[in-house]
């Protein structure tokens, strides 16, 4: 029994040991779309909590011509199963948006969905093979946990502002990432191994490529969209 | 050279031997019992193989999660508690737990002798009594007697009090041993728990490995009639072998050892109690594979239903019911049946009333000229891909007389416009796609350029007709008065008024009569009033039974031109007539195929008969023997559930007691059923989980028409839904969609309300819901809940001025004369379990409210003041909600 014992701890010393990061940049050709201004008229509470126009965040190009809000993720290739991170997300509705607009978690890992606004707000998921839900937040400081128990990417909307609509991507493993302001990401401790990795973006689809991950422990790649 | 037996025959009698037969006969009498026992024992008996195979396959499954429990199961924790059961089971050879064991051993004995002691003194004591008594009442002197009787009672006493002081004693002495003991117990416990499952596995294994081979059998007494109506039992030993058939670990297993498919079904129909071939078929009886499913029985009448067969059986008992939960086949074969319209030729049972499916022809050439009948008779698909109407392959001179029948009588109809002709002129063609396209005309009618719903609907035929050329089939005089009013053209007819104004429905007709069939056709010129010609079409008429479908004038009471199909299902392939058609392999997966020398081949059993009829009803034309079928193209799929159907027609019907019962509520729900499947409800609503189909329209449910869930009953007031019915108004003014005015008649309208109300559980009550006062106290809580939740965010509550933000969300105003008072409590305590996918949101989760500043933030006092101000809303404001 003690034989074991060890043998699983220099087992999982020696999967540390070859588990690398995959890191990339997402591109962007082409002129990016105009982004409409949202009209918040409809909502005096969300018309106030902004001073200048505010618009669509369905495509949001960054300076350096890179592509935000797009999921990164290990398709295939992963083997075993894996815990959820304890860490909490948070999902916010402020200012009569959704932040982030896009975000990647783990099955069974805690969302925090907050309304930091004054006003109602209700979070309808259209998740297929998670429940769907639909809860009102109609105070300011309301506070709910959601955790998921299936794998897919789904939106949530709100239907008091049509215009608020935000994309939870739940998957089985901790490998996943979205691009940020300088759209890099990072799947940090992926195992040494082939993978597929897929990204997603919620209006320019998904693209595929494939990579290995070796001893030394690092990998790139690299996406890249048109308009 | 002389034989043996005419040797035997000099032998004298008296000397002869028999020996050599008697050894003969009895070693072949040997032989024979050994080969019987033999037979009996083994080579009949494969069920004992499956058993014991089935018994290894279940123990090996056990053994395996026994092993995934053990590797789960923390050694360390194991080993500590084993340790503690020893400690605990040495410290019984303690010292102090010896001596008190055999002190209390000792006062056993002692408490044995005092208690019978204490026994006897009661009998003697008894008796003295007796004798004490009997001198008493014989007047003798008494005191001897008394004086022993008192002598016994002491002795009672003094014995019991002896077996109270031992009791005490022992009390204290199990005290001290229970000390030990518990001890034991508890580490046992302990170390159980830790063992618990994989032991429990490993029991479960050795048991089923130990487990009896034997026959079961279910018996159903009383069950059905035999064809000479006695009534007789039936019995079934299928589970002999299929004995896993509710076993969870068994659901990948191979037969005959799996789980059965559909225990949803078996929920309904316990196979323990209620078998297994009512629904599949077979030989209950037999125990070998072959003669159980009897396939190698060539006279067992009923073999084992195979694939989707198998739900034919449902018509056994459910035969006037046109929905089944777990029975989709079933269902959608009946839908088949009925929307094709089988009834109309043919006799079936609990089809006997429903209306015939084809528009009737009195006044058709109001609607159509002449040369599209003419074209329309002799082959429907090339106008109409899709239709309905099957092609009954008339030759040319043929359709000519048809036509010639039809436009005469045609020609005596009093219809008349409602309005003069040319009113429809006017009409713009953009404006009547934009309305066609929104106000729900696609839910049923299919166009060139929008199919959906057809797709999504999944059958090879359409539902109303295709519009893609029927601007060259209709005149726009006709089309205009049918959009207004459909049932002044036809009294009966299913298509419901979109309550178009005029401008509107000159609109639709502008856009309408656009879509023109774009086809080079001949030119059709015949004299159609030949009386000859006349006489001949209506001999033909009534020769295929084209009455069935249509009203035709003269043809009201023609009776059914074909067979009846009650019992088609006990027809045997022998009493069928295969034409010129060749075999193929029976039973086989190959169903049809067309040779190369124009030849068509099909399995020459029952099956294969019918799939050739339904694929082509002429197939088993020859030069002798001429067919009348028309033609249909269904679908592979639709063959074969319409032959599910005609299995089902049998009259082999289990008894009453076995049948389920038919009460009013399921009487209720039938009958709205069949009304709404008449009107074609499901095209937009889900209803009964099914249908919707022109939601596939939208990007988003909540943008289509609602859906119709069970709680439907529950929910709107009887009287406002009957208005409802009578004549829609706008509920949900962001739908583009518009609910129809179908102009049910009052009968129609009760049924379908009596069918909410019963799916809901609730009975029709006539109930007074103006007087139903709102709770005074929970008006002001109310009040402001409805603030602070926000709910004039999305619901107006009085009357609107136009499309604004609170657009999103029924008006309250109409609460109080539209809803049940108790379903708005439910429906604010969980939206999306009453209605999913609806865009009202949930306020109230595990019994608390958002706002804990109100009634304690207690959900239901909070859904109560919620409810009684939602209720109060209409009846303050006292205007009239505007129709839209």
């Amino acid at each position: 029994m003690q034989c074991r014992r060890v043998l699983g701890i220099l087992i999982l010393g020696m999967t540390i040991a070859s588990a690398g990061d995959v890191t990339g940049k997402v591109a962007f050709a082409g002129t990016p779309p105009k982004g409409s201004p949202l009209q918040m008229t409809a909502d005096p509470v969300c018309k106030k909590a902004h001073t200048k126009p505010v618009t669509g965040e369905d495509v949001v190009v960054n300076k350096n011509g890179t592509l935000r809000n797009v999921i990164v993720y290990v398709k295939s290739g992963l083997k075993g199963s894996f815990t959820a991170p304890k860490d909490k997300l948070v999902f916010d509705q402020m200012g009569c948006l959704y932040t982030p607009h896009v975000l990647s978690l783990m099955v069974g890992q805690e969302l925090e969905v907050r309304n930091s606004d004054a006003t109602l707000h209700n979070v309808h998921s259209l998740s297929k093979a998670n429940p769907q839900f639909n809860n009102a937040q109609p105070m300011k400081g309301m506070k709910m946990t959601k955790t998921f128990a299936k794998e897919e990417t789904f939106k949530v909307k709100c239907e008091v502002h049509p215009w608020m609509g935000a994309y939870i991507g739940v998957f089985n493993h901790p490998y996943h990432a979205v691009t940020g302001d300088d759209g890099s990401f990072t799947i940090k401790g992926l195992p040494a191994g082939e993978y597929t990795i897929e990204a997603w973006h919620e209006k320019y689809g998904t693209k595929t490529a494939t990579v290995k991950v070796d001893a030394s422990g690092k990998a790139t790649v690299d996406f890249s969209y048109k308009s | 050279m002389t034989s043996y037996f005419d040797k035997r025959t000099q032998t004298p009698v008296e000397t002869r031997k028999y020996v050599h037969f008697y050894v003969a006969f009895s070693g072949l009498l040997f032989l024979g019992t050994v080969w019987s026992l033999w037979d009996e024992v083994v080579s009949r008996r494969p069920w004992k193989d499956y058993q014991t195979e089935y018994n290894d396959l279940l123990a090996a499954k056990y053994d395996s999660l026994a092993l995934d429990a053990q590797a789960s199961v923390d050694s360390a924790a194991v080993s500590q508690a084993t340790e503690a059961v020893a400690s605990a089971r040495a410290a019984l050879s303690a010292e102090e737990y010896v001596t008190t064991n055999e002190r209390k051993t000792d006062l056993l004995e002692e408490l044995e002798i005092a208690t019978r002691e204490w026994r006897f003194a009661r009998s003697r004591s008894d008796a003295a009594y007796y004798q004490y008594k009997k001198d008493l009442a014989e007047g003798k002197d008494a005191t001897s007697s008394k004086a022993e009787l008192d002598g016994h009672d002491a002795d009672i006493a003094k014995w019991f009090e002896s077996r109270n002081n031992l009791e005490r004693e022992i009390a204290g002495f199990d005290l001290i041993l229970e000390k030990y003991t518990t001890a034991v117990q508890k580490a046992e416990v302990e170390l159980r728990a830790l063992l618990g499952a994989v032991a429990g596995y490993q029991a479960k294994a050795e048991k089923q490995r130990q487990s009896p081979i034997a026959i079961h059998q279910v018996v159903k007494n009383d069950y059905e009639f035999t064809p000479f109506q006695e009534v007789k039992a039936r019995v079934d030993r299928c589970q002999t072998c299929h004995l896993g058939w509710r076993e969870e670990l068994m659901t990948d297993a191979p037969q005959p050892h799996s789980k059965h498919p559909a225990p949803e079904l078996l929920a309904q129909h316990n196979p323990e109690t209620f078998g297994c071939t009512p629904c599949h078929r077979g030989q209950g009886p037999a125990l070998t594979p072959g003669f159980a499913h009897g396939d190698e029985d060539h006279y067992w009448e009923t073999p084992l239903l195979r694939g989707n067969d198998v739900y034919a059986s449902c018509n056994g008992c459910h035969y006037n019911e046109t929905r089944l939960k777990f029975a989709k086949p079933y269902v959608k074969a009946k839908q088949v049946v009925i929307e094709s319209g089988c009834y109309g030729c043919h006799e079936i049972k609990g089809f006997s009333d429903l209306p015939k499916i084809g528009p009737p022809l009195y006044s058709i050439t109001a609607k159509a000229t002449p040369e599209w009948i003419y074209r329309w008779v002799r082959n429907p698909r090339d106008y109409s891909p899709h239709t309905r109407m099957p092609n009954f392959r008339f030759s040319d001179e043929q359709a000519e007389a048809v036509t010639a029948y039809l436009v005469s009588a045609s020609r005596t109809s009093e219809f008349t416009l409602e309005r003069p002709r040319g009113s429809y002129a006017g009409g713009s063609p953009s404006e009547g796609k934009r309305l066609f396209e929104a106000v729900g005309c696609q839910a049923c009618h299919v166009t060139a350029g929008f199919t959906t719903v057809r797709d999504v609907r999944g059958t090879s035929y359409d539902i109303a007709p295709e519009l893609s050329r029927v601007g060259s089939k209709v005149n726009a005089d006709w089309l205009f008065d049918w959009l207004k009013n459909p049932r002044h053209y036809n009294a009966d007819s299913r298509m419901p008024s979109l309550r178009l104004s005029d401008q509107e429905a000159r609109n639709v007709v502008a856009y309408v009569m656009t879509m023109k069939d774009e086809r080079a056709l001949d030119k059709f010129s015949v004299a159609l009033d030949d009386p000859d010609r006349i006489a001949r079409g209506d001999k033909l008429i009534r020769e295929y039974g084209c009455a069935g479908c249509h009203l035709i004038k003269g043809m009201e009471n023609e009776g059914k031109v074909s067979v009846e199909l009650s019992d088609f299902g006990r027809k045997k392939a022998e009493q069928m007539d295969f034409g010129d058609t060749k075999p193929i392999q029976a039973h086989g997966e190959q169903e049809y195929l067309a040779n190369d020398d124009g030849t068509v081949s099909v399995q020459h059993t029952w099956r294969g008969w019918i799939y050739g009829k339904l694929k082509n009803a002429r197939l088993f034309q020859t030069e002798r023997i001429a067919q009348k079928m028309p033609v249909f193209e269904f679908s592979d799929e639709e063959i074969k559930l319409v032959r599910m159907f005609l299995i089902s027609m049998t009259r082999d019907i289990p008894l009453p007691a076995h049948q389920r019962a038919y009460d009013k509520r399921f009487q209720d729900i039938e009958g709205g059923r069949r009304v709404s499947m008449r009107y074609n409800c499901q095209q937009c609503h889900i209803l009964e989980d099914e249908g919707g189909y022109v939601l596939a329209k939208y990007e988003e449910a909540a943008l289509g028409p609602p859906p119709i869930p069970e709680t439907q009953g529950a929910k709107v007031q009887e009287q406002w839904l009957h208005a409802f019915f009578k004549n829609p108004t706008t509920i949900r003014p962001w739908l583009k969609i518009r609910m129809p005015t179908f102009q049910f008649n009052e009968e129609e309208i009760g049924k379908l309300q009596k069918y909410f109300l019963g799916m809901a559980h609730q009975d029709m009550v006539i109930r007074d819901y103006a007087s139903v006062q709102p709770e005074t106290d929970y008006l002001r809580p109310g009040r402001q809940l409805f603030d602070t939740y926000q709910c004039a965010k999305c619901h107006p509550s009085g009357p609107v001025s136009g499309e604004g933000a609170a657009d999103l969300a029924p008006n309250l105003a109409m609460a109080s004369s539209r809803l049940k008072p108790e379903w708005i409590s439910g429906w604010l305590l969980d939206p999306q379990r009453l209605q999913p996918g609806t865009r009202m949101p949930q306020f109230f989760f595990d019994g608390q409210g958002p706002d804990e500043s109100v009634l304690n933030g207690d959900a239901n006092e909070q859904i109560r003041a919620l409810q009684t101000y939602v209720w109060s809303l209409g009846r303050r404001s006292g205007t009239p909600i505007a129709d839209r």
